[in-house]
């Protein structure tokens, strides 16, 4: 099974690769992995504490090419979004936009993960309960 | 609790209408070859329970023997039917003895077989979200990838750096001891699978067992690839 195109994009031009500061408040940090590749994934995103917009994003993948065509996506998908749109994002988005084969699914499962656990670690580092919606700005 | 024992077929023989026991390639009453049974699983074609400890020596003679009975050769003036049987349980006997000789592929076969959904499995289905590695294994294997990544990198520059290389044959020698850890603690998880077959105990008590070899070879899974990657950078 050869990759698509927007794979082998992704593969040779990685976008958003790096690292965010993982102490900063604003900071969310996903990490998660595939057991049965052995692939592992972190991916960062930056919040703002005014607007709840995902302002930056940065991802590192150790894995095949459609970890990293999946991860680095689900960067640029997510960034401009705020947290809850965010969370909208799924795998299968993923899938039909790098017409992922069957065999590679769990590869865009892993980055909807990823961008979960980022989410997940933002809301706990600002007190938002799990699970539970981001107050919207209020109109002052 | 499903065993070997308990899945007899009650399918006769083609040749001379005996029953057919255990799903075995063999009628036990005529010795004629039968056509693959739908009840067959890589244990029944040795006639063994499934059963974690196997004697891989005893295992292999059983191979060879079976793989002689069933030669395509010793069909060569048989009924085509039994011809294309004889194929069929050979092939059959082939992939048994290839995934059971191996502990950890024996496992793995062992769990699909007892109907444990693997990971790859619940992904196609977009609802697999519980990472079930832990995240301190996660820490590792990614900081030990950095490094790797680094050490190729320098490579290519044309250094080699000893501190970093230093580093990472400490990490070999942590990555394999643990490793061994691993598979240490899957032989206790056999023991205990084998005992609750034996016990016939029920799913309440093999459910715990079964989960824990999964979690185990998840785990055994990241470090051999650990341990290899460490090995290629190294020029080992």
């Amino acid at each position: 099974m050869a990759y698509s195109d927007k794979v082998i994009d992704h593969y040779n031009n990685p976008r958003n690769v790096g690292q965010l500061d993982k102490a900063s408040s604003e900071v969310g940090t996903g990490l998660v992995g595939a057991p049965e590749c052995g692939d592992v994934m972190r991916l960062q995103i930056r919040v703002n504490p005014e607007t709840q917009v995902i302002e930056e994003a940065k991802f590192k993948t150790f894995g095949c090419g459609s970890a990293i065509a999946s991860s680095s996506l689900a960067t640029e998908w997510v960034k401009g979004r705020t947290v809850d749109e965010a969370l909208k994002i799924q795998n299968t988005d993923i899938v039909k936009e790098l017409s992922l084969p069957p065999v590679k699914i769990h590869c865009s499962v892993l980055a909807e993960d990823a961008i979960r656990a980022a989410i997940g670690d933002w809301k706990k580092k600002n007190g938002v309960a799990e699970g539970a919606e981001v107050a919207q700005p209020t109109a002052r | 609790m499903q065993t070997a024992e308990h899945q007899s077929v009650s399918t006769a023989c083609w040749s001379c209408g005996a029953p057919l026991a255990g799903a075995r390639a063999f009628c036990d009453a005529c010795g004629k070859v039968q056509p693959p049974s739908p009840d067959a699983d890589y244990f029944t074609v040795f006639g063994l329970p499934r059963r974690l400890a196997i004697d891989t020596a005893a295992l292999e003679r059983v191979f060879y023997r079976l793989s002689r009975k069933l030669h395509p050769d010793v069909y060569a003036r048989a009924s085509a039917n039994e011809q294309q049987w004889s194929l069929d349980q050979t092939s059959l006997l082939n992939d048994a003895w290839r995934t059971l000789k191996n502990p950890v592929s024996r496992t793995e076969y062992l769990l699909r077989v007892e109907g444990v959904q693997v990971e790859s499995e619940r992904a196609e289905d977009g609802k697999a979200k519980e990472s079930r590695v832990p995240a301190d294994l996660l820490e590792e294997v990614f900081e030990l990838n950095m490094q790797l990544e680094e050490m190729r990198m320098n490579r290519k520059m044309g250094d080699d750096d000893p501190a970093l290389r230093a580093d990472l044959e400490k990490a070999k020698t942590q990555f394999e001891a643990q490793l061994a850890a691993v598979d240490a603690d899957l032989q206790s998880l056999w023991s205990a699978w084998d005992a609750a077959l034996d016990n016939h105990a029920p799913a309440a008590e093999t459910k715990p067992v079964k989960d824990s070899m999964v979690a185990l070879l998840d785990r055994r899974r990241y470090l051999r690839n650990l341990v290899r990657d460490v090995n290629d950078a190294l020029g080992n």
